[in-house]
Parts: C-alpha cells; sequence; structure tokens
C-alpha cells in the first residue's frame, strides 16, 4: 500500500536529514535525551503536560462555563485566569522546544505533528474570539455556544494527536527507526 | 506489602478480556490513553480554578459560584479511573512495582483527604463567602495543598515510564531510548 507518508519519507524527509543531523548532534539535544537526570527528558516531559492541564484545563472550564455550565460565575471572572493559561501556553512553547530539539526528526517527519501544531492554532483562536466577546460583555448567543463547543473539540484533538504522535512515528533520530 | 502486590497482581490480571482487547485493537492503547489525558484536563482545570478562588485569586466572584465547577472535576476523575485501571489490567506488574505509580496512588489518596477534610471542617463557612472576601488561612492552605497535590499526581504519572520495572530506567540511556520515549 503506498500511503502519503510513504512517498514523503522518500522526498522531503530526507532532504532535512542533514538538518536534523546538525540539531540531533548538538549538547542541548544530547543533554535532554541522553541526561540521567530525571530534569532533562522526564522533566521537560511532566512541564509539558502540566502546562497542557492549565492552558487546555482553564480553557475547557471557561468554554463550559460559556455552553451554560456554572451560570453563577461571571464569565468576565475567567479573564483573570488568563495569566494563568498564558503561563501555561508558554510552559508548553518553551518546553515543546525543548523536547522538539531532543528528537526532531521523530517530530518533523511525522504528519501528526503538522496537525497538533494546526489544532493548537485553532484552539487558540478559538480563545481569542471568546476573549474578545466575553471582554465586551455580549450576551452569550449560539455563536459564542459554538465557539467554546469547538474550542472544547480542538484541545481534545490536540491531546489526541499529541498522545498518537508516540505511536505513529517512523523515525526516532535520523539513523534509528520508531521500531 | 509484597504478599499485597502479588495478590494484586494475580487479581490485575485476572482480566483477561481487557487485556485481549488492549493488546489485539490496533490503537487501542493510544486512543485509552488520549482519554486518560483529556480527563486530566478536566479534572487539573476544574480544580485549579476552585483552588486558585480558595488562595485568594479572582476575590470578585463568590466562592460558592466556582464550586459549580466541580462537577466536572469529579467527571475528569471517574474517567481517569476507568481508564487507568484498563492500563493496570493489560500490564499489572508495570504499574503495581513501580516507585513512580505508588507515589501517584499516595498523592491521589492524599488529595482526597485534603478534600474530606475541607468539607467537613471548612465547606459551611467557605461556601458563603461572598465577592471581595479573602477565604480563611485554612481554606488557603487547603487549596494550596489540593494545587500542589494534582500537580505531583500529573507528574509522578508521566515518571512511570521511567520507572517501569522491566524495560527501562532513568539513568539507562539505551533503555530509555529504546523504549520510554517510543512507547
Amino acid at each position: 500500500m503506498t500511503d502519503a507518508r510513504g512517498l514523503y519519507s522518500h522526498r522531503t524527509e530526507r532532504m532535512f536529514d542533514p538538518f536534523f543531523r546538525w540539531v540531533e548532534g548538538s549538547a542541548a539535544s544530547v543533554w535532554v535525551n541522553q541526561s540521567p537526570s530525571l530534569f532533562a527528558f522526564p522533566g521537560i516531559l511532566a512541564a509539558h503536560t502540566i502546562g497542557l492541564g492549565l492552558l487546555a484545563g482553564l480553557n475547557s472550564a471557561l468554554d463550559l462555563r460559556l455552553l451554560g455550565i456554572g451560570r453563577s460565575i461571571p464569565a468576565a471572572a475567567f479573564m483573570r485566569l488568563l495569566p494563568v493559561m498564558w503561563f501555561g501556553l508558554w510552559l508548553n512553547v518553551l518546553s515543546g522546544i525543548a523536547l522538539l530539539i531532543a528528537y526532531p526528526t521523530k517530530a518533523l517527519t511525522n504528519p501528526l505533528f503538522y496537525l497538533k501544531l494546526g489544532l493548537i492554532a485553532v484552539a487558540l483562536a478559538l480563545l481569542r474570539a471568546m476573549v474578545g466577546r466575553v471582554r465586551r460583555a455580549d450576551p452569550i448567543s449560539g455563536a459564542t455556544r459554538m465557539l467554546a463547543a469547538a474550542s472544547l473539540a480542538a484541545w481534545a484533538a490536540t491531546i489526541a494527536a499529541g498522545r498518537f504522535l508516540a505511536y505513529t512515528c517512523t523515525r526516532l533520530t535520523v539513523d534509528l527507526s520508531c521500531r | 506489602m509484597i504478599p499485597f502486590q502479588v495478590q494484586l497482581e494475580a487479581l490485575l490480571a485476572s482480566f483477561n478480556r481487557v487485556e485481549t482487547f488492549m493488546e489485539t485493537t490496533t490503537h487501542a492503547w493510544g486512543t485509552v490513553e488520549s482519554i486518560h489525558f483529556i480527563g486530566l484536563t478536566l479534572l487539573l482545570g476544574s480544580i485549579a480554578a476552585w483552588d486558585l478562588r480558595l488562595l485568594g485569586m479572582m476575590r470578585e466572584v463568590p466562592v460558592a459560584a466556582f464550586h459549580r465547577l466541580v462537577p466536572f472535576a469529579v467527571l475528569g476523575f471517574g474517567i481517569n479511573i476507568g481508564s487507568g485501571s484498563l492500563f493496570l489490567m493489560t500490564d499489572p506488574d508495570q504499574y503495581v512495582y513501580n516507585p513512580a505509580f505508588h507515589l501517584k496512588m499516595l498523592c491521589v489518596v492524599l488529595a482526597g483527604l485534603n478534600v474530606a477534610v475541607f468539607y467537613v471542617t471548612m465547606f459551611r463557612r467557605v461556601q458563603v463567602l461572598g465577592p471581595g472576601t479573602q477565604p480563611p488561612a485554612l481554606a488557603r492552605v487547603s487549596g494550596g495543598v489540593s494545587l500542589v497535590l494534582w500537580m505531583t499526581v500529573i507528574v509522578c504519572g508521566r515518571m512511570i515510564t521511567f520507572y517501569r520495572p522491566t524495560l527501562c530506567r532513568p539513568g539507562d540511556a539505551l533503555g530509555l531510548l529504546a523504549d520510554c520515549i517510543v512507547r
């Protein structure tokens, strides 16, 4: 069976091998993926999960509020939680970059990685739209509820894409395959 | 402790159908893991909003209002007990003899005790706090303890892979590479 990934792996992928090899040979990459310290790969992975819980978790709480649960909470109260969500986002941008530096070939040769980034962009755009509506104190309309439902779906899909990255990779490093 | 672990492992291993399902269905493990992470997100998000209010953030919101999110934390917890049990029934030895899993369960129990103490001793007083009020010191401690414990649960959960008794250990670069990264 010839699939998109098969074609991809023969052309585009090999083209970037020198770049992957350069990243994988860097001191930062070697430290993250080979240091026995729990603060290296395991710690960064754990930080990435905490960031996920804070950003997607609090965003989901806002989504649920906009969908009609907990109406006694003023929607504007969630604006006070935005700094915590931004903290989660930045924690994950930084930890995500560190994980990418550790295993560039693994992520960048997997189409699912780009799907995950796209889903994050969608989820953040939805959050931005919802924040705008809440800040203007718009009454919660059907359109706002659609944004909230889409936001829940986008975060759930992001999480699933992130998990499946570990099971669908074809190449771990330039010289090692995943299985 | 050891006989207990052996018995627990045997009990968990007796769910043969679950093991067969998880091992033979394509992407079963990844799907259940995704559900486990979605549950984690639901749990941490709702709990964090509540804990942060107890700690004194968003004081213009009455405490009782944030209590409306607690059912979602309970839902997330339920999802994760269910999905987590599937992992245990599939590979019991990887959890029963895993120090990261032991610490994770200890923190879950402590978080449960923290919540129980909170409901028994101060919920009534805290619930009636209106907008603009700072919760009593003990309620703030309870919120902080809850936040720290649930985050520790998440960290320990991610450490399970690196403390698996047979597959890979921290410090073992080759084992880490082969089994802990790909899986």
